[in-house]
């Protein structure tokens, strides 16, 4: 397997509802005139608490400096696995599930903080440069380590730096946060990025007016349905996560969902602001999917975590979750 | 494609059909118009059943023509067909649908060449699904075996039921990638080369856990050259690369790269090594001719590119298609309004031109030669002046230093301006001895003298005398003017001869040995002598065959009467217009004009300008002379007239006419030896100079006439010292580093390093064989063993009895024999003679285990000079 550590060197945001309006040049730049700029990783995620927004150091200049808007303040850079070789088992698990065992338990072990986001194309593994050389040291053994410089990927040799790391303490990974599990049912898909101009009014009126009709989060919480969209436009693709209520807006043929048609339930993860600095929350939910072999989308943003399960395994995981929680 | 830019495909067998795709596809067919050349294009279908196309690919095969795979931006692949009666095999295939389990742009499509049932779809990435899946076309499978609830589930009933569609792929490769471009490799049907995300991948269908890669950029558009199997294009935004598939790891070739990303690169069906690209935004297609040059030394040598570019239309080129059978030929289709053009690319003509002036060019599949037409009577005429050069190098032209009158004859003998030249050395002659005879009075450097013209002679004043008609009773006299200088000038123009004779008696005779009657009667007629002018023309009219004419002139001549108005006069001077001889002509202008008023002689201009300096000189006063030299010589120079050169000299103005003569004519060789031959030192100086004696050596060298260009530089030297050139080797001993020329050690003499070597029989020859410096032995020849210094013609073993009767005969050879000579590669070496005779037969070093093949790095070692010494 081949783990790829991607050039771009991100930033986490978060826009407050109220500032948004303050930021929506700067998105739609980002979002529908790729050509405008050179920015080549943006993600934006929308939840009831704020707008979660990842991007390169060429698109954060995009956005202006207000007290609306709080900066998570590492740099981040962007893992991604590569299974290199066609190994022809086709039903594998696909998502967080793939890469809970050899990744994101390891990183874990190691107390290295990631943050995940998950789109149609991929699964992309955040962690703080400044971890970088322990990232290396801890993934080294399971992968070939690739950069990408410049657009070319080259080898990285092991570091090898091996002193000063606190050998791991294998511990069992109890839930500690409390989950919910909001009643709608979401979409992950992707659009031919040369009808995105077709669809931009759309996708602007999901994106920032979606909180019209509605009243504020307190109420979202109560019906258990949960206001959540993600677009994501990285290296050229796109990528969505919307209600499934919001996909029939789209015309026909447009989103690639007519042939996967499988839908999904969320897990939101967290009472509390989580923050950046704790570790192995991403751990805690994948590890018992995987063991369940129950494929997932993983999204982190500001506040929260999401984790996307198939619609008929939601009973499964919430139960095992549950018992992953109570158990010690 | 949705408003996406159009592309073509050609029919892969039928020459006049193509495809165009842009939201539909479009059936043609092109045939040739009314018009003569044009050609028109005929819609015959449309079909507009699949939206959202990607990607468009060809059926490969003759059965069922006309069959299009489709790609679609949810990475379904559909079947269609366009304008056909349905053969059954076509019908079944129409409208079948190959879906792939996830949802994403289908970005490229492949048939593959051989197993034609075989299709082979580029996907964008999706997580772990893979993005190359390999259809099979002929399946019959629907849901039923293999499907799994899920994917009924995701198709819809209607599909289903339908049993079109296939869900499940043959082959699944390239997992957690994405695929940009795709195609078959010829060289074996089982493998597929594809551009995945960041490196080009090839894959093996009989062992699909295996795949050969290289990390690249270069991931679009790969295609295989037709004619050269293992040759790869793939390009990345304006940047073209070259793969040789056997040599993988990196590209053989990066071309220039584009300010605008490249939209379609392919190779040219018909022709080796012609790849055409095209960039975003543009009228033009740039062409590429590769050629694969075999070059002896070095294994990194890369292929020759040629890069040029067509416009075949006005407007942006949205794609273009190569006919896949007419040579050269291609269809453009324009960005916006699908307008078409025929185009055939001209084929670029490369040219050779021979240093022998024959030419030879390639055009396409053709090679012509033109050589120059040697027959014919006005031939040489007409020729080149290289060929001219040529021959007139191979007959020795200028090299005879001693008769100089001869060069005229070896130049071929029929150039008036090259006979001119002939007084040229005689002139220089006749000034040295003038001279020194006449003891000038001009005070001034002798030396510059001698070699200034007529021009700067008569500067002098003359005094008038005048004399009368001899032999006749006319009263009149004619001014004639006389002076040292004047003699001078006449003496240069060939009228009189050396010495205190005045006479033009002898030159009179010699005119009437060559048959120059006319020229003769004017000269005689000139000197005030019309008996002798008569008689020069009827000896004429009676030797020369029906020259009738002559007599009548000399009637006419005896007329003469000094009387101012009279009918003879007012005649003569309006119908010696009508005569055809300009010498015959002049005369009468002489004897019909007032005194002091020649211009009907002077600026006769086919009168050689020697005759007409000569009579000037008699019979124009110290003002109207010079003025009349000056416009003389300015015309000569403007024309680059060599004539001009009597008047000129060879000083700097004699270089100002010589330029304008090569410029003219290009006769460097003239130019070279003239200059050469009489010039002082500071004009050879002159950048003009140098530059024609360098190129004259240059185009020697070029004809292989080695030994002549040796020869002029040894004339050169001669007569120009500063020309000799520097010593270009030396061979420094290898112990104490100091040279082993035995003269060098004392005088730096230069340049004769290697001849004065080896000399055998010379008193110091035992210790030729050690260095002078530190009597250590010089390295020993490699086939003779023997020390270098030991002569060739002592050496027991390998001396042949053929050299050694060589060596006796010809004493200059076997000095060059002694000569060291050693390969700049291995270092081997030894006597010159024995390095020649090995090499006549062996291709590789003498030194045995040295495979050093010494001969074939000497690109000019195995050329033969064309002129044999």
């Amino acid at each position: 397997m081949e783990l790829h550590i991607l050039e771009h060197r991100l930033k986490v945001l978060s826009i407050e509802k109220e500032g948004i309006q303050l930021c929506t040049h700067g998105l739609i730049k980002l979002a529908f005139l790729a050509s405008k700029t050179r920015c080549k990783f943006f993600s934006l995620t929308e939840t009831p608490e704020d707008y979660t927004i990842i991007v390169d150091e060429e698109g954060f200049k995009e956005f202006p400096q207000s007290e609306h808007i709080s900066v998570a303040d590492a740099s981040w850079l962007a893992l991604n696995v590569v299974s290199g070789g066609g190994n022809a088992s086709s039903s594998q698990p696909i998502g967080v599930t793939k890469i809970a065992k050899s990744v994101i338990a390891p990183l874990a072990d190691h107390n290295i903080s990631v943050f995940m986001l998950s789109t149609y194309q991929t699964d992309f593994i955040l962690v703080r440069e400044r971890d970088l050389p322990l990232v290396m040291h801890t993934l080294s053994s399971e992968f070939t380590l690739l950069r990408v410089v410049n657009g070319e990927t080259v080898a990285v040799h092991n570091v090898g730096v091996t002193n000063g790391f606190v050998k791991p303490k294998l511990v069992p990974r109890p839930i500690i946060h409390p989950l919910s599990s909001p009643s709608n049912m979401f979409c992950v898909t992707s659009l031919d990025p040369d009808t995105l101009p077709s669809v931009a009014t759309l996708l602007m009126d999901v994106m920032f007016y979606s909180g019209g009709s509605k009243e504020a989060g307190a109420s979202v919480e109560e019906s258990s349905h949960i206001c959540f969209f993600s677009f994501s436009l990285i290296e050229g693709y796109v990528s969505l996560v919307m209600d499934e209520q919001t996909t029939r807006r789209f015309p026909n043929n447009v989103l690639f969902t007519s042939a996967s048609g499988e839908l999904w339930k969320m897990v939101r993860i967290g009472g509390q602001p989580l923050g950046f600095d704790e570790c192995g929350i991403v751990a805690q939910i994948s590890e018992p999917l995987a063991t369940a072999d129950i494929p997932a989308y993983y999204i982190s943003t500001f506040k929260f975590d999401h984790a996307l399960v198939p619609e008929e395994n939601i009973h499964s995981v919430i139960e095992a979750l549950r018992t992953e929680g109570s158990a010690p | 494609m949705s408003g996406s830019k159009p592309d073509i495909l050609w029919s892969p067998h039928h020459p006049d059909r193509y495809v165009i795709c842009d939201s539909e596809l479009g059936l043609y067919r092109i045939g040739p118009s009314s018009g003569a050349e044009e050609t028109t294009a005929t819609l015959l279908a449309i079909n507009s059943d699949t939206p959202y196309m990607k990607c468009v690919a060809w059926y490969p095969k003759h059965e069922p023509e006309c069959l299009l795979a489709v790609g679609q931006a949810n990475g379904r692949v559909v079947l269609t067909s366009l304008g056909q009666t349905h053969s059954s095999a076509c019908k079944e295939l129409v409208g079948k649908e190959f879906v792939p389990k996830h949802a994403r742009q289908c970005n490229t499509l492949a048939w593959n060449p051989v197993d034609s049932n075989l299709l082979a779809a580029g996907l964008d990435k999706h997580r772990a699904d893979f993005s190359v899946l390999i259809w099979d076309v002929s399946s019959r499978m629907a849901l039923d075996s293999g499907a799994s609830a899920n994917e009924k589930l995701r198709l819809s009933l209607a599909e289903a039921d339908s049993g079109s569609v296939v869900t499940k792929p043959l082959y699944e490769l390239g997992q957690n990638d994405a695929c940009l471009s795709l195609c078959w490799l010829l060289r074996d049907s089982k493998l597929l080369l594809a551009g995945m995300h960041r490196n080009l991948a090839i894959f093996d269908l009989r062992n699909t856990s295996q795949k050969t890669f290289v990390n690249t950029k270069a991931i679009q558009g790969v295609s295989v050259d037709p004619h050269f199997h293992d040759r790869v294009a793939s390009y990345y935004e304006g940047q073209l690369a070259i793969w040789d598939l056997r040599k993988f790891e990196k590209p053989v070739l990066t071309l220039t790269e584009q300010p605008k990303p490249l939209t379609k690169v392919a190779w040219c069906p018909t022709r080796t090594g012609l790849l055409a690209t095209l960039t975003r935004d543009t009228n033009i297609i740039r062409l590429y001719d590769m050629q694969h040059t075999p070059t002896p030394i070095g294994d990194e040598t890369e292929p020759t590119i040629i890069e040029r570019s067509v416009q075949p239309c006005d407007g942006q080129i949205g794609s273009f298609a190569w006919h896949p059978s007419s040579q050269n030929r291609m269809v453009v289709v324009s960005a916006t309004n699908r307008v078409m053009t025929d185009f055939t690319v001209f084929e670029r003509i490369s040219l050779a031109w021979s240093s022998t002036s024959s030419l030879m060019w390639a055009c396409g599949r053709h090679l012509y030669d033109c050589a120059e037409d040697s027959g014919g009577g006005e031939g040489s005429a007409e020729r080149d002046i290289a060929t001219k050069m040529r021959q007139r190098a191979g007959s020795g032209y200028g090299h005879d230093t001693v008769q100089l009158w001869r060069n005229h004859l070896l130049a071929g003998g029929d150039d008036p301006q090259l006979k001119s030249l002939v007084f040229l050395p005689m002139m220089v002659t006749h000034m040295k001895l003038c001279a020194e005879d006449l003891e000038l009075k001009i005070q001034g450097n002798k030396q510059s003298l001698v070699y200034s013209g007529i021009k700067n002679i008569v500067k002098t004043s003359a005094t008038e005398s005048r004399r009368s008609w001899s032999g006749s009773e006319w009263q009149t006299d004619v001014p004639r003017f006389h002076s040292d200088e004047r003699c001078l000038a006449l003496r240069l123009c060939g009228w009189i001869s050396r010495g205190s004779d005045i006479d033009v008696e002898t030159f009179l005779r010699s005119l009437e040995q060559e048959g120059e009657w006319e020229r003769a009667a004017a000269v005689a007629l000139f000197n005030l002598d019309i008996r002798r002018a008569i008689q020069i023309l009827n000896t004429g009219a009676s030797t020369a065959k029906g020259e009738l004419n002559l007599n009548v002139v000399a009637m006419a001549l005896s007329g003469y009467s000094d009387e101012k108005v009279c009918l003879w006069r007012e005649m003569c001077s309006s119908l010696r217009l009508q005569l055809n001889n300009s010498y015959l002509c002049i005369m009468f202008a002489f004897l019909t004009s007032e005194p002091g008023a020649y211009d009907g002689v002077l600026f006769e201009s086919s009168v050689a300008v020697r005759d007409r300096v000569a009579f000037a000189c008699m019979f124009l006063n110290d003002v109207q002379l010079p003025r009349y030299i000056d416009k003389l010589t300015n015309e000569m120079k403007g024309a680059g007239n060599l004539e001009g050169v009597l008047l000129t000299g060879l000083t700097n103005d004699g270089v100002d006419l010589m330029e304008s003569y090569v410029d003219r004519t290009g006769d460097v060789q003239t130019a070279s030896f003239c200059m050469l031959k009489g010039s002082p030192v500071d004009v050879l100086k002159d950048p003009r100079v140098q530059c024609w004696i360098e190129n004259y050596r240059n185009l020697l060298d070029a004809w292989r006439f080695w030994h002549k260009r040796a020869e002029f530089d040894i004339h050169r030297g001669k007569l120009d010292p500063s020309s000799k050139p520097l010593a270009q080797v030396f061979v420094s001993c290898n112990f104490c580093g100091k040279s082993i020329s035995y003269s060098g050690a004392a005088v730096p003499h230069q340049g004769r390093g290697f001849s004065q070597y080896g000399v055998g029989g010379s008193p110091t020859k035992s210790k030729v064989t050690s260095c002078p410096g530190c009597r250590k032995p010089l390295p020993r020849c490699a086939l003779c063993l023997m020390n270098m210094g030991t002569p060739v013609s002592h050496c027991p073993g390998t001396g042949r009895s053929e050299e050694k009767v060589d060596l006796t005969r010809e004493n200059k050879l076997a000095q060059f024999n002694n000569w060291f000579t050693w390969c700049h590669n291995c270092r081997h070496g030894g006597h010159a003679g024995h390095m020649l005779s090995w090499f006549r037969d062996h291709t590789e070093c003498p030194v045995s285990a040295c495979t050093c093949r010494c001969m074939q790095l000497d690109t000019t070692g195995n050329l033969l000079p064309a002129d044999s010494s």
